[in-house]
């Protein structure tokens, strides 16, 4: 049976996190019945169950599909704990670079989190067993799960960043996830999608803010780097270990081997993660651009002659200027808050946040430019280093943004991963551009906040397919067409039944019933009672087997009735009344009639009119008539019997005629045995 | 093997559907020979687009020829490794025959530009056909046998799908997963090969046992094996293999030479690095846990020419190209070999008949063998003069002309300007030497990053990057591989020599006594003739083609076939097939009174429901206050076509009555298993299900009929009620 939900025209969209927030990832598309979770993140500045997106107002069980769109933590940090300590039971997907990355990254984001054990989420024995449940899909492959059709689209951003494109029911929800449509160093810009989605739910991070262009940024943050280390400090850069740390490292590798002046000045990269994810970078190359996937050819674009690894803080030796790239890229914990804290006050460093920092944090707190900081141990320590903010993050800015719905054309657009007010200028910013363009139609922009779902009407259209025998004609105004219609994952065919088996999995089936009854009367008794019952009786000669209604046969063996039938709700009803039939014989005693019952005629006439004096009068009937024509009259009104085809005549009262007529019918129905139309 | 694609051709499939003409693979035999594409250059014009299955000669051998010297030209759709892989086959082909005779059937032009053409596909990316294919699309699925291997599935209007599945592999293997068979509902029509239909291979460990006592005893006996393979595809499963042996401390094997020797070794380890993607669960698996890359060779080591080979010392396993032993290193190699008793010959493919490789394959006794022998050696002596002569007034008559034409001779000063500034003499004796592609000769190297084919020629698909910002750039580039080319010519010595310097080829014919051993290890990766049956029963097409097979291989399949097929055809070189499906489709909208008004009970996988609906050609208006989704697809068809008919609610009283329809097929075992949830005792016996003691039996009368017997009594009505219920009953 259909449930009610399959039917809503609803579409709804809720975020359980990156509702008018950045941080924990987590929204949820509900439409006809399916349920898709896209990316399942954690608050980067928040702790334990406090950093997991609202999931307690959903259940678990009821998601059919989980969809990662790339491995940073606020888009799949909750995932190992969503998989393993929940119901859910749902297929999960990522692209293959997210996978690779995502165990390694996750790993290390367990060692590094600064929590009490009882705190933790979840262990590495988890992270290790969510491996196997976690599906890949690769860019461009479509995938169905249950009736839900999605596909991936090159998204920018990092690594096996992806746009999910869903399609349920014909309609059709564009996820961006993080996305960047500006060339970098080594990451594809993010693909434009060729088919225009109803629903675009869409990051805006960044809000209505223009980047610089990607010259002046690196100049610009080659030139601060190069200033810190020049006056003899030490210059920090907090970076997240993956994603744009690659990009930096490019740049700075590249802008060394330019200063030969430099090249006594190290520049470490601390972080064995990105060691290790090394071999990724290295194997996915398809996902990256062009000229990487050129020079990988050659050399390898990923080692750096000028940039060295670092174990640990206990492996660096302090000793005068350096460049130190560390995680995390937001300094809640570990080797950036360490150094920062060890640096922050001496006017010669410096520090360069160089990506997207998440309200709650230090780095966040650090572009307030307070005096001074607090330490991990609670202590408070004055701020005299430099702070600078070259944003690196590769997100869409407005430009990108306005561009991008305007090649896309949605009807809706859903605002995520954003921060309150940036999101309600971007909103402003984009209904103004577009109230200034009629040619567009009507948009409607939502922001929701978690846990408020953005419902949107879609008249989901149903279309079938009429195939086989029944296509055969073309279709006409009036024509009337019967079979079988299946629904497949919202998929509809109108087939003939016999042709179920050509076109579906299905074939039709036949069930026939044989019921025993044990019966201890004559066969002529039997026949008798049989007879009476239904006009349409054949006897088989030489047998004791009669077949009533064209349905149903029974066989007198002995002392056994059997009763032989195909099944159908009308097969099985006249089964019931021939079994209730040989249940009667079987209970009466008399001497049967050695003759099977035959329709008595005359008596049927003296009954009727007895019948027709006792309803109109004795004076209404005349007492004896012959043939099968005779009248009534009542009240000066005379109705004709015509009894050869049992019709009635009365040309001047419709109800009296139509009693007259329900008085012969029913009658005769009662008296003769009982005959069944053709059809069935 | 070309047969297949040969029938294809001849039989007019380009396989038409409807107006629109494809053609299925473009495979050559190994030999190159021009009567085979006789009947499809009379097609070439009609041809809209080529789908390619495998990356090796016999499914995409063609293509450069086709394209070069018969003008075809449409779109080609292939996975992103037969791309790849495809190339360096051809490169490789091209260079082996190049190595050892004047080859001129196609250029490494031809084979760029024909690669150019192709669009390049994800696994299960459905791609919508414009133009004459409106309506159509075609998805690739995983195919096995060789890396990024493809059976297409061709639908039209999202019905009637068409598989075309030539030589898959349903088994999965060490770096392949078998075929994708969970996407393919019963084709209608189903296009494969009967190559295998009544061979049975041996198992794979019996199989991968023999391989390694062979070239055990070969090794300690002081040997070299001669494993001879194809050049991207089939390579990497035995290369993968023999790696992970030599790594296997006890195999006693580090202590000889394991060597990959193809034109394009460097190339293809180097792709197949980048394409985990599309290899086994297992190797992804072990990638994302450990990340190590599964084709890091440890042991197995790269060569790109026969001198380098010969320098190992000691005793040593040659992976060389091609499997037929017709030309190339494998060759090469088989001539210097064959003749010590201590070798070994490893053929790993049936080639076609005619080959030296199955030759040796049949013809097990015959020890002595009458070869030709080709080589291309210096011009000496008179020869040289003569050649130098020409060459010089070919240069004048060029200058002349080029004198003559001054825009032309612009570009020819821009074209040299690079060529000059490296140096290099032996660009110029290139040019000179009236071929104006100078990279050709550097394809067996390495170290010549330059070389076009480890660049990409992409052009990528509908979602852009037709922009390469990289090619921009590309004279930084060039500087930085400049040292290591340097320092490796000197290895290379000969084989640059013969390339580059005025040369001829030569052929004779020589005797040669086999006296090596010669075994012929099945490792084509192909589903056996048990497995194909089985597929085709599960897939149950409706219609079914057969290539390539000898009546009779064929005959009797086909008869086997015909049970589960209506129609099986088979194909003969020359003969158009009529494989026409009755196809009856049109589309109805269904209005919302209609649907809601239908009852639906579940069947196997769908809901089913009765429906008696009357149709209404008027089109309606949408209602404008809810948003109807935007189908591109769906609209462009409203316009091309009249609208789509609605179908609306018959009354009650106008519907035709109709009798009862059981939906499923019961099995008695599923029954049972039901039973036994709901606690009542159940037996089977003689292939009949008593219940209830005894009391009720059912039985299963033929294919879709089931018979429950039983005395009157609850238990009846109650096992009725349950059998109901394994039925959508409408």
């Amino acid at each position: 049976m259909a449930s009610a939900a399959e039917e809503l025209d609803q579409l709804m969209i809720r975020p359980l996190g990156a509702g008018q927030e950045v941080g924990r990832s987590c929204i949820m598309l509900e439409f006809k019945g399916k349920k898709i979770m896209l990316d399942c993140g954690i608050h980067p500045g928040l702790s334990g169950m406090d950093a997991l997106p609202f999931v307690d107002m959903i259940n678990a069980e009821e998601i059919d599909l989980l969809l990662v769109s790339h491995f940073h933590l606020d888009h799949c940090g909750s995932l190992p704990w969503f998989l393993q300590k929940t119901t859910f039971k749902g297929r999960c997907f990522m692209t293959h670079a997210t996978k690779a990355i995502y165990r390694w990254l996750l790993a290390d984001y367990i060692k590094v989190s600064n929590i009490a054990t009882e705190q933790m989420l979840y262990t590495e024995a988890d992270l290790e067993a969510t491996m196997d449940k976690i599906e890949t899909i690769n860019f461009h492959e479509e995938k169905d799960v249950r009736g839900v059709k999605f596909w991936a689209y090159h998204a920018g951003h990092v690594l096996g960043a992806a746009m999910f494109m869903i399609e349920m029911a014909g309609v059709k929800i564009l996820y961006t996830g993080d996305f960047s449509r500006q060339e970098d160093r080594h990451l594809m810009v993010a693909e434009m999608p060729t088919v225009h989605p109803d629903v675009l739910i869409i990051e805006s991070t960044y809000g209505t803010h223009v980047h610089e262009k990607r010259e002046d940024r690196e100049n610009r943050f080659t030139g601060v780097v190069h200033d810190i280390v020049s006056r003899g400090g030490r210059c920090l850069i907090p970076v997240f270990a993956l994603g744009r740390a690659q990009e930096l490292q490019l740049i700075l590798d590249e802008y060394w081997m330019g200063h030969p002046e430099l090249h006594d000045i190290p520049i470490y990269y601390a972080s064995s993660l990105a060691k290790k994810c090394m071999a990724v970078y290295q194997t996915y190359v398809n996902a990256m651009n062009e000229r990487i996937r050129r020079q990988i050819a050659v050399n390898n674009p990923f080692v750096f002659k000028h940039i060295q690894n670092l174990k640990g803080i206990d492996h660096f030796d302090d000793v005068g200027p350096c460049v130190i790239m560390a995680s995390p890229g937001m300094m809640q914990s570990g080797l950036s808050r360490e150094l920062f804290e060890s640096w922050c006050t001496d006017p010669k460093n410096g520090v360069i946040v160089a990506g997207y920092c998440v309200e709650g944090t230090l780095a966040k707190h650090l572009l307030s430019e307070p005096d001074e900081v607090n330490t991990m141990s609670g202590q408070k320590l004055p701020l005299k280093m430099s702070v600078d903010y070259i944003s690196f993050s590769a997100h869409t800015d407005y430009a990108q943004t306005s561009d991008f719905i305007r090649q896309l054309k949605p009807p809706h657009i859903v605002l995520v991963h954003g921060e309150q007010n940036v999101m309600s200028r971007l909103k402003d910013a984009l209904l103004r551009e577009y109230a200034d363009d009629p040619s567009r139609g009507p948009v409607q922009i939502h922001n929701p906040r978690n846990t408020v779902a953005v419902s949107l009407p879609f008249r989901g259209e149903k279309v079938a397919k009429v195939m086989g025998g029944l296509a055969v004609e073309p279709p006409a105004d009036g024509r009337v067409l019967s079979g079988v219609l299946v629904k497949r994952n919202f998929n509809y065919h109108l087939l003939s039944p016999d042709e179920l088996g050509k076109y579906t999995d299905m074939t039709q089936s036949q069930v026939s019933q044989r019921l025993s009854v044990h019966f201890s009367g004559s066969p002529q008794l039997l026949q008798y009672i049989l007879s009476s019952l239904s006009a349409d009786f054949e006897t088989t000669k030489g047998k004791y087997q009669w077949r009533l209604f064209r349905a149903v046969t029974v066989t007198l063996d002995g002392k056994t009735a059997i009763l032989e039938w195909v099944a159908s709700p009308g097969g099985d009803m006249l089964a019931d009344a021939v079994l209730a039939a040989v249940l009667k014989a079987e209970t009466t005693r008399v001497d049967a009639p050695t003759r099977p019952a035959k329709f008595d005629r005359m008596h049927y006439k003296e009954c009727l009119i007895e019948t027709l004096q006792e309803m109109f009068g004795d004076e209404a009937v005349p007492k004896f008539f012959k043939g099968e024509k005779f009248h009534v009259t009542c009240g000066g009104r005379r109705a004709d019997i015509d009894l050869t085809d049992m019709s009635v005549t009365c040309e001047e009262d419709e109800v009296f005629r139509s009693a007259v007529l329900t008085a012969v019918t029913k009658l005769y129905q009662s008296l003769s045995p009982a005959t069944l139309s053709r059809n069935d | 093997m070309h047969i297949l694609y040969a029938v294809l051709w001849k039989a007019g499939n380009p396989q038409q559907v409807d107006e629109c003409r494809f053609l299925l693979d473009a495979g050559w035999d190994e030999n190159f020979n021009l009567n085979y594409l006789r009947d499809v250059r009379k097609h070439v014009n009609q041809i809209d687009a080529v789908l390619l299955t495998f990356p090796d000669q016999a499914h995409l051998g063609a293509l450069p020829y086709l394209f070069g010297k018969c003008g075809l030209s449409c779109a080609v759709y292939a996975t992103v490794p037969v791309y790849k892989m495809g190339q360096m086959f051809l490169y490789d082909q091209y260079q082996s025959r190049h190595n050892t005779e004047d080859f001129n059937v196609f250029s490494l032009d031809d084979v760029d530009s024909a690669f150019d053409k192709i669009v390049q596909l994800k696994y299960n990316q459905s791609v919508a056909l414009k133009g004459r294919g409106q309506g159509l699309t075609i998805t690739p699925l995983a195919a096995g046998h060789m890396i990024g291997g493809t059976m297409w599935k061709i639908v039209k209007d999202g019905e009637e799908d068409i598989l075309y599945a030539p030589d898959f592999n349903h088994k999965k293997e060490r770096h392949l997963n078998g075929c994708d068979l969970e996407h393919v509902a019963r084709p209608s029509l189903m296009i494969t090969d009967a190559y295998n239909a009544t061979y049975a291979p041996a198992r794979r460990r019996q199989r991968d046992e023999q391989l390694m006592t062979t070239i055990l005893q070969t090794l300690r006996g002081g040997g070299h094996v001669l494993v001879a393979i194809d050049t991207a595809g089939r390579m990497l499963e035995l290369a993968h293999m023999l790696d992970q042996l030599w790594r296997n401390k006890e195999s006693g094997l580090m202590a000889y030479s394991l060597a990959l020797l193809n034109n394009v070794s460097y190339n293809v380890v180097e792709f197949a690095k980048s394409q985990i993607e599309w290899m086994s669960d297992k190797l992804m698996r072990s990638f994302e846990g450990a990340r190590n890359n599964p084709f890091q060779f440890k042991h197995l080591k790269l060569f790109h020419s026969l001198s380098e080979v010969n320098r190992i010392r000691g005793p040593k396993v040659v992976l060389a190209s091609s499997p037929d032993l017709e030309c190339g290193f494998a060759r090469e190699l088989f001539t210097q070999w064959c003749t010590s008793a201590k070798n070994h010959v490893i053929l790993t493919a049936r080639t076609s008949v005619g080959t030296l490789a199955r030759d040796l394959m049949t013809n097990k006794k015959k020890k002595t063998l009458s070869l030709q022998v080709k080589q291309r050696v210096r011009l000496e002596g008179a020869e040289l003069e003569e050649y130098q002569r020409r060459e010089l007034e070919a240069k004048r008559a060029k200058a002349a002309a080029l004198a003559g034409d001054i825009d032309s001779s612009d570009e020819s000063d821009t074209d040299e300007a690079p060529l000059a500034t490296d140096g290099q003499v032996e660009h110029d004796l290139t040019l000179a030497n009236g071929k104006p592609n100078p990279l050709f000769f550097k394809s067996s190297k390495r170290q010549h990053a330059v070389f076009p084919h480890i660049e990409e020629r992409v052009k990528y698909d509908d979602y852009g990057e037709l922009i390469r910002p990289g090619e921009f750039a590309v004279a930084e580039e060039e500087v930085k591989p400049e040292p290591v080319k340097e320092e490796a010519e000197p290895a290379d010595q000969e084989m640059q020599d013969l390339s580059t310097v005025p040369s001829k080829c030569l052929a004779y014919y020589r005797t040669f006594t086999v006296a090596a051993g010669v075994t012929y290890i099945d490792f084509e990766g192909r589903t056996d003739g048990e497995s194909l049956y089985r597929i085709l029963e599960q897939l149950r097409p409706r219609r079914l083609v057969l290539l390539r097979g000898t009546d009779e291989v064929v005959q009797p399949l086909a008869a086997r076939f015909a049970q589960v097929a209506e129609k099986v055809l088979i194909p003969r070189a020359g003969h158009p097939v009529d494989a026409t499906t009755e196809s009856h489709i049109y589309q109805v909208r269904l209005r919302d009174s209609l649907v809601s008004s239908l009852t639906f009970s579940k069947g196997k996988d769908a809901e089913v429901a009765w429906l008696d609906g009357v149709v209404v050609m008027a089109t309606d208006q949408r209602p404008s206050d809810v948003t109807a989704p935007t189908d591109d697809a769906a609209m462009e068809t409203d316009d091309a076509e009249e609208a789509i008919p609605t179908l609306e609610l018959l009354p009650a009283e106008k519907a035709p009555r109709h009798s009862t329809v059981f939906i499923n097929e019961l099995r008695l075992s599923d029954f049972k298993q039901a039973l036994v949830r709901l606690g009542i005792a159940s037996e089977f016996s003689g292939g009949v299900l008593w219940c209830c003691n005894g009391t009720v039996a059912l039985r299963r009368q033929e294919q879709g009929h089931i018979t429950i017997e039983g005395c009157l009594s609850d238990d009846f009505f109650r096992i009725r009620e349950l059998l109901y219920g394994q039925y959508a009953i409408v």
